[in-house]
């Protein structure tokens, strides 16, 4: 009986807390009383539609360097409906890598949409879609784009599609591309830089993609990656591109923190470097927490001296030190286990920073649970030593979650 | 409210359950018809050894039911009809001949969707690919498809070779001729409950999901227990997408006559009023951990347990709830029904961990008296064989372990949704997606007695089971157990995200040279062993 009790307290919950969340008011940005431009942190809610419609959830980043914190603010429902799940290393809101951005973009898996908010207005302006053979309905739709094109890959009709941006953040699709792994697996991630698109497959595979011309032209270096050839326990799977478009690093599903990182300064990928970032399950010692079980999610900081890696099945954040110049990347820092892990959220996934310069300062990490949330570390790092410390405020709690955040946004955004 | 997984799960099935069926097609080979809802839970047909031997013809085939359920069976031909599942009945040291035609068609879900696609492609084979070579050989190995099958024997304690218990290089294909199992009891045997099942590497699933599975009862005089009332109640799970993540329409079923999910018209267990009677109960689910009550009215009753996993205990102990994992068997005495009462039989649910299965409370049959002595008579019984010798694993408390191993579950995921890779792994090893040619684990030799703790490092409970033997449970959380039990089935519960993570140790006996060959060890929840969540143990001759 106590599944049913938690399933109808759980539904009360979310319906109570989702008519608050009808009823308040937008963030207010840049008012007289605060000089400062605010930090935003957006999720999308991933509602189900057995739950409703899908939604996206702003907070505001305060508190002090040493305590800092997320506040609600508010919630906008975006029409469509989510799937409440997913894939850890699928991007499921993006915009522009500028402070100027204008335009979000968030899909919306369960009804297979492109649903454009426009950020000072935090109005939706539109719901988009790609063909009728277009669906993320299991694992989600990724999002990725430049100032010209919008790029979702879908992830259960293995497509991805493409959408010219148009002014007042309208999208108008323009054709979809089928795509595969080499060994015949679904796309789990992408991430672009100029020209160069980059995927990720659930078979262990990657490849990139020409988008001179909008449309994904494959480049022909589909490839297993170095660390699944290792290891087939290692998959690639999310993406980020250095700011100078030079390096492409795969944070991997794997046993232990693995990360690769493939030199595409050529256009194309070069076989990948594999860097394990902890002990792993087998130098562990007995009853001991390792430092970190699957390594999905991968985000540079700011000025890429960090790289941050969530642990998705441990509840921890690791950070690398990450070296632009060469994409080399040498063992760095494991936070504690992050408050609420396994009651009430089971996995971390995505992340960003607060500030879009220097190591970022705050990072926050979606959590996917029931309620989901956004754990908040400081950062600090020192010549070859860092920290990640959960702070005293952490985790803000996402009022507005009928099945789990896995992707976050913050606004402004880091500048590349 | 931590389970959010599960809680998913639940709401999604919140909202399939009410679906109906798919449509059936007409489809050959048909199984036999079903029991529908409210039926009476009817034992299963008993096969009897005679003259100390047990000679069964199984077809295995599959069919859609009119349910929309794709139906796995075992058929035996009784008088002219198709009977499913029989329950097969042998005395210690009895010989078992059982030769099982492969008659499966058209299966349909060709992989489950948890394994990724490299690991499909590698998860597939069989031994060491022979199959190809000699394809007339089912003891060789090779490539294992929907269509291939083969048979364990679910705790017996005998050889795992070919043609006796052996399920990593023995596979039958659909349309070989029929394959023979021959193999004796061992005559220090426990009497008790076992069972049989396909374990086809990759399709184990699909098909128990289907219903492929039978008791065996291995024949022993108890005084607590004869001219009893004995039912046989196996508990079964089907799924309409044995492998989906998303739970779908699904049901327990008690001999086959479905329990509703969340309400309807249940099962009926016909009990004789102001008598005791004697149940035994196997959990042939693919997932479910049952945590079984019985109420007469509203009073939860006193079950007096006198076996586990088929193993008598030392003190009939009674127990208002029984814990039975997947895979697991509990024998035990019910209470007088009384007269003018009703009462039900229900699961409270079990807390799989917040990435686990669902596994509600649930309401599964109502107990009614009967009437005119309809089911109330006793199973046919014949005085036991005398045991020859101690019994088996006679002095294994005592036992000083040659050897301490450490093991460990655990998972590794791409998602919320998977697909997911399922690991059992020696401490020290790296994690590993189990394949079919793999070379083993863990060698360890005749008359080797070794202690294991098997941690649980995953948010989601899993259920280790070992071939070929039964082991001790001697501690549970490093603490040591004051009685310890034989089980050859044990839950281990997911761990919390913080603490040690929960473990049991085990003494494993492999003093039997009978037992000296290769075999497995792995979860029961049938579809983590599908997906990998297994792996080999050689225990070569004593010299």
């Amino acid at each position: 009986m106590k599944m049913y009790l938690r399933l109808l307290l759980t539904v009360a919950f979310i319906v109570a807390v989702a008519a608050a969340g009808v009823a308040g008011s937008p963030p207010q940005k840049g008012s007289a009383a605060d000089p400062a431009p605010a930090t935003y942190v957006i999720t999308n809610d991933d509602a189900s539609a057995l739950l409703g419609q899908n939604s996206i959830s702003f907070f505001q980043a305060g508190g002090t360097p040493s305590a800092p914190s997320l506040t609600y603010q508010t919630t906008l429902f975006i029409g469509g409906t989510g799937i409440g799940g997913g894939f850890f290393g699928t991007s499921r809101l993006n915009s522009l890598p500028d402070s100027g951005a204008q335009c979000l973009y968030v899909s919306d898996a369960g009804s297979g949409a492109v649903v454009a908010v426009n950020l000072q207005t935090q109005q939706a302006a539109g719901t988009f879609f790609g063909s009728e053979n277009d669906a993320g309905t299991t694992n989600g739709i990724g999002l990725g784009l430049n100032a010209n094109y919008l790029y979702a890959s879908f992830t259960d009709s293995n497509t991805i599609g493409t959408f010219t941006i148009l002014p007042g953040c309208q999208l108008s699709f323009v054709n979809d591309v089928s795509v595969g792994g080499l060994n015949g697996g679904t796309i789990y991630a992408m991430a672009l830089s100029g020209n160069i698109l980059v995927v990720s497959y659930a078979d262990g595979s990657i490849e990139s993609f020409n988008i001179g011309a909008g449309t994904p032209v494959p480049n022909g270096d589909a490839q297993n990656s170095t660390g699944y050839v290792i290891d087939y326990n290692n998959l690639p799977d999310g993406i980020d591109i250095s700011q100078n478009g030079h390096y492409a690093i795969f944070g991997d599903a794997a046993v232990s923190p693995v990360v690769e990182v493939s030199d595409i300064s050529s256009g194309k990928l070069k076989p990948t470097t594999v860097y394990r970032l902890g002990a792993g399950p087998t130098a562990v010692a007995p009853n001991a927490v390792v430092s970190g079980v699957n390594s999905s999610n991968v985000r540079l900081s700011p000025d890429e001296s960090l790289l941050f890696i969530s642990n998705n099945q441990s509840g921890t954040v690791t950070a690398g030190f990450f070296n632009p110049a060469t994409g080399s990347i040498s063992p760095g820092c494991t936070s504690a286990t992050l408050s609420g892990f396994y009651s009430p959220w089971a996995y971390v996934a995505s992340m960003v920073t607060e500030n879009t310069s220097g190591n970022g300062g705050v990072l926050y990490v979606a959590e996917f649970g029931v309620p989901s949330s956004i754990g908040i570390l400081t950062i600090t790092s020192t010549g070859g030593t860092c920290r990640l410390a959960e702070s005293i405020n952490s985790p803000a709690v996402d009022p507005i979650t009928s099945g789990g955040v896995l992707s976050i946004w913050a606004y402004p955004p880091r500048p590349f | 409210m931590h389970d959010v997984v599960k809680f998913l799960r639940i709401v999604l099935l919140g909202g399939l359950c009410g679906c109906a069926p798919v449509g059936a097609s007409a489809q050959l080979p048909v199984c036999p018809p079903r029991p529908p809802l409210q039926s009476v839970v009817v034992n299963p047909l008993d096969l009897f050894s005679q003259n100390g031997v047990l000679n069964v013809d199984l077809t295995l085939q599959n069919a859609v039911g009119s349910d929309g359920y794709m139906h796995y069976c075992y058929v035996y031909v009784n008088q002219g009809q198709q009977v499913e599942a029989p329950t097969l009945r042998l005395n210690p040291g009895d010989q078992l001949i059982l030769n099982l035609t492969n008659n499966i068609r058209a299966p349909y879900d060709r992989y489950p969707p948890k394994i990724s696609y490299a690991q499909k492609i590698k998860a597939m084979h069989m031994g060491h690919m022979h199959k190809a070579e000699t394809p007339s050989d089912p003891c060789d190995g090779g490539m294992v498809g929907p269509s291939s099958t083969n048979l364990h024997f679910h705790g017996l304690n005998i050889s795992p070779t070919c043609h006796q218990d052996e399920v990593i290089k023995t596979i039958i294909e659909s349309g070989d001729p029929p394959f023979q199992f021959n193999t004796q009891i061992p005559a220090n045997d426990q009497p008790g409950m076992y069972w049989y099942h396909p374990h086809p590497h990759g399709f184990t699933t699909t098909q128990v999901n289907g219903g492929a599975s039978g008791a065996l009862i291995i024949e022993g005089s108890n005084p607590l227990t004869d001219g009893l009332t004995e039912h046989v109640i196996v508990i079964r799970q089907e799924f309409m997408n044995a492998n989906s993540w998303l739970p779908g329409p699904n049901s327990l079923t008690l001999n086959f006559v479905p329990v509703p999910p969340l309400h309807g018209p249940l099962p009926i267990i016909k009990a004789q009023t102001g008598k005791q009677e004697f149940w035994r109960v196997l959990n042939a689910s693919t997932q479910a951990f049952l945590t079984l009550q019985l109420e007469y009215g509203d009073t939860v009753q006193p079950l007096e347990v006198i076996a586990l996993d088929g193993v008598p205990l030392q003190m009939p102990t009674n127990y208002t709830t029984l814990s039975v994992p997947p895979a697991g068997r509990v024998e035990f005495i019910v209470p007088p029904l009384p007269s003018g009462t009703t009462g039900t039989l229900l699961t409270l649910g079990y807390d799989t961990g917040p990435v686990g299965n669902p596994n509600p409370a649930q309401v599964m049959a109502k107990i009614e008296p009967a009437m005119n002595g309809m089911q109330s008579k006793p199973s046919p019984r014949r005085a036991a064989a005398t045991p020859i010798g101690a019994k088996r694993f006679a002095g294994l408390k005592l036992q000083t372990p040659t050897a301490q191993r450490s093991l460990y579950f655990s998972e590794e995921t791409v998602g919320t949704n998977g697909p997911t890779s399922y690991f059992i792994t020696v401490k020290g090893q790296r994690p590993h997606v189990f394949h079919m040619d793999d070379p083993p684990a863990i060698t360890t030799k005749v008359g080797a007695v070794e202690d294991w703790t098997i941690e649980n490092r995953a948010g989601e409970a899993h259920a280790f089971h070992i071939h070929q033997l039964h082991f001790l449970v001697m501690a549970i959380n490093g603490v040591p157990v004051p009685n310890p039990v034989l089980q050859d089935t044990i839950t281990i519960p997911n761990w919390t995200g913080s603490g040690p993570y929960p473990s049991v140790t085990l003494r494993m006996d492999f003093r039997d040279p009978n037992i000296a060959g290769t075999f497995v060890y792995h979860c029961h929840i049938l579809d983590h062993e599908d997906a990998g969540m297994m792996a080999k143990i050689q225990v070569n001759p004593a010299n």
